[in-house]
Order: C-alpha cells, then structure tokens, then sequence
C-alpha cells in the first residue's frame, strides 16, 4: 500500500511535469528580477526600494534591518504561492482526464492498483508533492536572492555576513512559508475535490464543465432568491488571504493596513503570526475536507464503474 | 483438469441491448483460446467482464475470485493487452519498468531488461518516441516479464504489419507460453494465430455459437465442395452454410460423418476462418 502510493506519487510527479517545471521556471523569474532590482537600486538609489536601502545602511537597528529582508523574502514567496494556486487548479483538472485522453488508463487498470490507490494519489500529490516542489524552489530562490544581494553590498564596500547572512530570518520565513504552502490545497480541498470529480468525468473540455457550475449557480441563487450565499463561500475559498491560518493578522480585511505591515516587521517570529490553532480547528476547513472526500469517493466510483475504454 | 475461468449464465446489459447473452463456458489451465466473432458480437464485453472491468449479472469466476469485486488480487495474476496503443506515451522505458517494479509483485525486472536486450527499444527512450510495433515489444516484453497465470489479449496486433505480427506470436510462444499458462486471446486475423491456438469460441449477438477443442474440430466440421446433383444430394444432409466458388457449391457440415461426404465430392476440414462465416452466417440465415 506504502509503496504504490509512493510509486504512484512518483509516477504523477513523472507525468505532470509542470510540477516541478512551474515552480522552477518562477525561480528563474524571480531571479531574474531581484538581479534586475538590485541594478536598479545601484543606479537610481532607494526610490526604487527602500527596504534594500535599509539593508546596507549601518546606522539602522537590526530589527528594521531583518524586517526589511523577511519583507523582501515574503514577496518573492508570495509569487511562488500564486503559482502553485494555479498549478494544483490546473494538476486537478488534469489528473484523472489526461489518463483517458490518451487510453493509458487501461495499462494502469491492467495493474494491481485499486481506483481508490490512483485517486489518492492524485491527492497526496496535490496535498504534499506538490507543496513540497514548490518549497524547494522557494528556498533556493530565496537562496539566489540574498546572493545576489550580498554581492551588490559587497561591490558597494558592505560586509554582506553581517548586513544579509546573519540578519535574515531564513528558517523562521522557510518554516512559515512551508505552514502555508501545505495550508492552501487543505483550505482549496473542497473546490480540489469537485475538480478531480470533473476530470474523472468529464468526456471532453474538463475546464469549461468545472468552471461554468461554479459560475452559473451562484447566478441562479441571487436570480432566484435574492442571496448570495453561494457565491460568497466560493469567492472565499478562492481568496487566500481568508484563509483562518490568517486570522491573527486579520488579513482579509486589512491586507494594505500599514500596522499589518509595522506588525509583521516588528515580530520576531513570523510562524508565531499564524494562527495554526485556528486553522486545524476551523469548521469551515473540515467541511471543505468532508465535500472534498465526497467528490473523491464520487471520482473513484465514475472510475471503477464507468466503461469508457 | 482445472478451470482458470468459469462463467455461468453470464449477460451483460447496457440499456435495451444485451452485449453478451446468457453465457456459459470454461477455460482450462494450459490452454490458448482464441475468442472470435464480428464487430459489436459481445468479444470486448466478455473480455472486460473476466477483467473485472465491468460488472456482469450471472456467475463469473476467474482463478477462484469474484473478477469485478476482487479486482486487485486477480490483477497480480492476470495481464492483458487490451491495445497496442495503450503504454502512456510520456513515460521512459526506464520508469516503466522501475514502476512495475514497485507496484507489481510478480514482476521480474531482470527478465523484462532480457527481453527488451533482444529489440531495438532503448531504455532512456519515451514511449512516444517509439514505432507501434517497438511499443508492442515493448508491452509483451512487460507482460512475459510478470509470473501471471492468464493473460488476456486483445486485438494485441491491431495495426502492425506482417513481420511485427509474426514476432508477436513467435515470442508469445516462446517466452511466454510454458503449458502451464493460460492464454485468452480476440484478433480479427484468425489465420495467424490458427495454428497456435489449443481452443476455440465463437460468439456473436452475445451468444456462444462455437466452443470446441481445436483437436476435435476436424471430427464434426466438415467443408465439402461440390456440383450438380450430389450438390442436391449433400443439401438433404443439412449442411449449416452454403456458398458458391467458381461455379461450385461450398457446404459446411456440422456432426455429419465425413464417410458419408466424401462420396459426394472434396471432403475437407474447413480453415478456422471458412467455419467462423459458416457459423455465423448459418445461424442469422
């Protein structure tokens, strides 16, 4: 059972090679543009980023100092965390669709593999693979950042161990990047379940039969009883920041609030501003999990039952 | 002698349509049965059923499990090929074999590396970069490399030419086959695998028309061509199909003895192929 999972997850990651490709292609860019912002400070002076002004003037505590790098570290997370949104979107749709597209499913069904093993390893590797992928490329982005950093205030006469290496909270931002990166697919699990339900399913154009109910039936609530229930819990879910790990830093509705930001630089821990607690005990995220198995088991049955070889 | 496969009274619907009928039949250990029929006669239906790939009404049972709701432990001892075209196009040689590794328990690894040792396929190709017949070798190299008591083929040379085809069977016979195995097996090219197979069924509208031993063939199918009045002679006989070849009648008879024949004309054992259209023109006429 352990070791089909892991074949089966290795066999997904093989596959769908945009799980690994993703990520790195958005190392590159972001690479790319640290490369280009850290010129352009040289060039035209702090205007452009005062935060990297900050890191090379001594006369600055520590404290603005490691916030102004934890800032600059959590931007460029942040575009890995967009990525990955649409990367296990798009993995989902894809999972159970392209196997019947191009008939391999009747190789994989030809081996002792149940349908429930394949389905959930489709999940696993949305859940963790692919989590795990783009945290890898987080880190050596992250990596390549402070180098490219470092040997700008070098060339500038700075000793980039002291102004960079020993300020930057590295593994705290690692840590709470990790925490949410594993967060999104459990708080997308409800809309990650329908999705792998539509590519099961679906016999063509598994996109367009996955989006138009979640568009047109929040249409029909307001049309037909004046409310928009629906269309609240599912805009919701889609905007990470509501996600409840979030609810210390409250920032669904203060998201351009600069005490946030005044929080976030003066707090020593930016694991310590996730509200773990909140998130593992969150109703809304069970009954996500709970729509999300049922999607599943339905997923796993139109497998098993339907002949479409 | 031991049954791999026992179907009794096995249908299977889908809506009004009957794909296969009220269908009883065995298969032993050791045996190549070649399963034939038209399109659309119930062949893939039936295979899907003994794979578990689809559910059936009546009592099918293949090595002892339930194949629908014991799919997996049948998997470890049943391979099929259901198309040539089925290996996942974006897969190295090389993931393909350490997957079946992984997830196979009778699967040999070294006997597949043997096997595929002896063709063109390179190990660090994809699949897609392939011809159709090097996937075919490919997939049997796989399929002979797993210690499995049956193996289901399905139309498994569709689309390759002559040569590939030859190589197909002359390696299913030689690496695969041992006696000790159990081959069930649908091609529409009956000539090639005639002299393979041990035995033979027809199907057609669902329903078994023929399920024989090649060996007692010969005994109760007989093709007798002939002319003018014993051509009116053999027709009291009951012959089960008629046709006309150049000038001369073409009859196939079925539990006539051949002493009686062979006064009337050229009595012969009719080719797999001649007794299929006799069969299955026979009973719609």
């Amino acid at each position: 059972m352990m070791i089909n999972q892991l074949a089966l997850v290795r066999r997904e990651i093989w596959e769908h090679r945009s799980i690994w490709i993703t990520p790195a292609a958005v190392a590159t860019v972001v690479t790319f543009l640290a490369i280009a912002m850290v010129i352009m400070v040289a060039a035209f002076g702090e205007a452009v980023n005062p935060d990297i002004e900050k890191i090379a003037d001594a006369t600055v505590p520590d404290s603005v100092r490691r916030a102004a790098l934890a800032g600059i570290l959590l931007v460029n997370t942040f575009v890995f965390l967009m990525a990955m949104w649409f990367l296990i979107v798009f993995y989902c749709l894809d999972a159970l669709y392209a196997e019947r597209k191009d008939r391999s499913i009747l190789f994989w069904r030809s081996l002792p593999i149940t349908d429930a093993e394949t389905v959930v390893s489709k999940l696993l590797t949305a859940f963790f693979a692919i989590p795990i992928a783009t945290m890898a490329a987080v880190v050596v982005s992250h990596l390549l950042n402070l180098i490219i950093m470092s040997v700008w205030l070098a060339t500038a006469g700075a000793n980039p161990l002291r102004f960079i290496w020993s300020a930057a909270p590295l593994f705290d931002t690692w840590a709470a990047a990790f925490i949410v990166l594993l967060a999104v697919p459990i708080w997308l699990a409800p809309l990650l379940g329908w999705f792998l339900f539509i590519s099961a399913w679906a016999k063509r154009g598994p996109l367009l039969r996955a989006v138009l109910p979640i568009a047109i039936l929040p249409i029909l609530e307001y049309i037909i009883f004046k409310s928009w229930n629906l269309g609240g819990a599912i805009l919701a879910r889609l905007r990470l920041e509501t996600m409840p790990i979030f609810d210390i830093l409250g920032f669904a509705s203060r998201f351009d609030d600069d005490d946030l930001h005044s929080m976030m630089a003066e707090n020593i821990s930016m694991v310590s501003l996730l509200d773990i607690r909140a998130f593992l005990t969150s109703a809304e995220v069970w009954a996500g999990l709970l729509v999300c198995g049922l999607f599943c088991t339905a997923a796993i049955y139109v497998r098993r039952y339907r002949d479409d070889s | 002698m031991t049954s791999l496969v026992t179907a009794s009274n096995v249908s299977k619907r889908y809506g009004d349509i009957r794909a296969v009928d009220n269908v009883s039949f065995e298969i032993e250990k050791g045996k190549i049965m070649g399963l034939f029929g038209p399109n659309g006669a119930g062949k893939t239906t039936l295979l899907k059923a003994v794979l578990g790939l689809t559910d059936c009404e009546g009592q099918l049972s293949v090595l002892g499990l339930d194949p629908f709701k014991q799919r997996k432990a049948l998997m470890k001892n049943i391979c099929f090929i259901a198309d040539v075209a089925v290996l996942p196009r974006w897969i190295k040689v090389s993931q393909l074999l350490e997957f079946m590794e992984w997830t196979h328990p009778n699967f040999s690894r070294q006997r597949a590396e043997d096997l595929l040792s002896r063709t063109k396929v390179r190990k660090d190709a994809k699949v897609r970069e392939l011809s159709k017949g090097m996937v075919t070798q490919l997939h049997l190299s796989i399929i002979t490399a797993i210690d499995a008591k049956l193996l289901v083929l399905d139309e498994p040379t569709l689309g390759l030419d002559i040569i590939f085809r030859k190589e197909f069977y002359g390696n299913l016979l030689s690496d695969y086959f041992d006696g000790e195995r159990t081959i069930l097996i649908t091609t529409h090219q009956v000539e090639e695998i005639e002299n393979l197979m041990t035995d033979i069924m027809f199907i057609n509208d669902g329903r078994i028309l023929l399920d024989s031993s090649m060996e007692t063939l010969p005994a109760t199918y007989i093709e007798l061509t002939t002319s003018g009045a014993d051509a009116d002679t053999a027709r009291r006989l009951g012959p089960i199909y008629e046709r006309d070849v150049f000038g001369k009648k073409v009859m196939s008879f079925e539990g006539v003895d051949r002493e009686r024949l062979e006064g009337l004309g050229e009595a012969h054992t009719p080719s797999v192929a001649d007794l299929f259209v006799a069969k299955v023109k026979g009973a719609a006429a």
